[in-house]
């Protein structure tokens, strides 16, 4: 059955014109869909594939593009497999549909990826401050936000270079990869 | 204070008459004794910040041991000695830790376990991390590690026992003493309005360690919008009064 159902679904999606079908191995599948259609994706995914499981939303910056790709994790336990469904919005406004009427966790994730990239989904039920409530700076994990900058600004540097570590550069050990030389 | 050198870590344990010239031999019996009695029964907060705190439950249970020390834990702040910051704090959570840091009755000793305390170590550039510890609040010790093994926390706290038999371990007095440095820095990361439920001035005041660096420019800040402490009206609600 499960072996089936996956042999339909493959050969399903890649009749499909918008929708780009990667299966990267028995157990996972990479859909890349264009925004509009993704929900229609999820509700063919969850209403006939028994990919009733969402595991995780999931949100990537790309500036240099000025997109932002959200990524649906969705899994079957009768398949056994994970289908990765990505599709790229506008960074600006940033603005897409809420998945909550079809997958309720979704409420979570959604919230979750507004406060850290400010993402709005229009129909979730809500977007107040969900972890960052004491924090009043802009969406940390946009890439515009240089949190180097931001600790600079903020904080003091405390040097730790004690003698024990003097001691042990001074037989020429110490440390070898220093941060400024691997960014 | 900006430097690291400044954190007082001790490795060589202190002669017997370290500091204590007396002249009658029965003088400083009673503060001895109490200075033994408080370095061997120490109770630990349980309240753990970061990943360090993986390391506490060996310590604390069989395999290592803690309570041959006379180490225990303990869940309220009222009740305990020792505030073990075991790893990187969050503003939010320094909030929180300050908020139990003066709930504790003195004498009280704060220790930064692992590398986050000292200047944020792996999170330094993490937006959502408080890096120096110091700044907020004195610390007694620190054991460095990204995290100390077992037998590492457990030789700082028996340098810490060292430091309280000698009378060293005094980093509690410091926060009465320059409670203006400290709030000043709280007041940066928190903003202007910051307030905690505890009157550290009047502790101050109570305690005789009232100097010139307690009160400044931020305590003075703190007091115009402080609001004075109220005890919370409890009583039976209507509904409650019913039922019974």
């Amino acid at each position: 059955m499960s072996k089936e159902l996956n042999i339909w679904l493959d050969n399903l999606l890649e009749d499909i014109e918008s929708v780009q079908f990667q299966r990267k191995s028995s157990r996972r599948v990479r859909v890349d869909v264009a925004s509009e259609a993704l929900p229609a994706l999820l509700e063919l995914l969850q209403g006939h594939a028994s990919y009733v499981h969402l595991s995780a939303i999931s949100c990537v910056d790309w500036i240099d593009d000025n997109e932002f790709e959200l990524v649906y994790h969705v899994w079957s336990y009768e398949t056994r497999s994970l289908v990765s469904a990505h599709t790229r919005i506008p960074r600006d406004p940033g603005v897409y549909l809420s998945i909550y009427d079809l997958y309720q966790p979704a409420a979570f994730f959604e919230r979750d990826i507004h406060e850290m990239f400010g993402v709005y989904f229009e129909g979730s039920p809500d977007m107040e401050k969900f972890i960052l409530t004491e924090w009043e700076g802009p969406p940390p994990m946009r890439k515009e936000f240089d949190s180097e900058a931001f600790v600079n600004e903020t904080f003091t540097w405390e040097q730790y270079h004690p003698q024990w570590l003097k001691d042990i550069e001074e037989e020429g050990g110490g440390i070898t990869t220093r941060p400024e030389d691997v960014r | 204070m900006s430097t690291i050198d400044n954190i007082p870590v001790r490795h060589e344990p202190p002669t017997a008459e370290a500091g204590s010239k007396r002249s009658n031999p029965l003088a400083h019996v009673f503060d001895e004794l109490v200075k033994f009695c408080r370095s061997r029964s120490l109770f630990m907060l349980h309240y753990c910040t970061g990943c360090g705190a993986i390391e506490l439950p060996p310590a604390m249970t069989s395999r290592f041991d803690m309570e041959r020390l006379g180490i225990q834990p303990m869940v309220s702040p009222r009740q305990a000695d020792i505030l073990l910051i075991t790893g990187y704090v969050s503003i939010k959570t320094l909030k929180r830790v300050i908020l139990t840091y003066e709930q504790m009755p003195a004498p009280k000793y704060v220790i930064g376990i692992c590398s986050c305390t000292v200047n944020g170590g792996m999170y330094w550039q993490s937006y959502a991390t408080a890096k120096v510890l110091k700044e907020y609040m004195p610390v007694d010790m620190y054991i460095a590690g990204c995290m100390p093994r077992p037998e590492a926390v457990i030789s700082g706290l028996r340098e810490l026992i060292v430091d309280i038999k000698s009378g060293r371990a005094d980093a509690w007095k410091r926060y009465y003493q320059n409670y203006d440095y400290y709030l000043g820095n709280q007041q940066k990361l928190f903003g202007d309005n910051w307030q905690t439920p505890t009157d550290v001035i009047a502790e101050a005041r109570h305690y005789g360690l009232l100097t010139e660096q307690t009160l400044g420019e931020h305590t003075a800040l703190l007091e115009k919008h402080q609001r004075p402490l109220q005890a919370l009206e409890m009583r039976l609600t209507k509904k409650e009064k019913q039922e019974l």
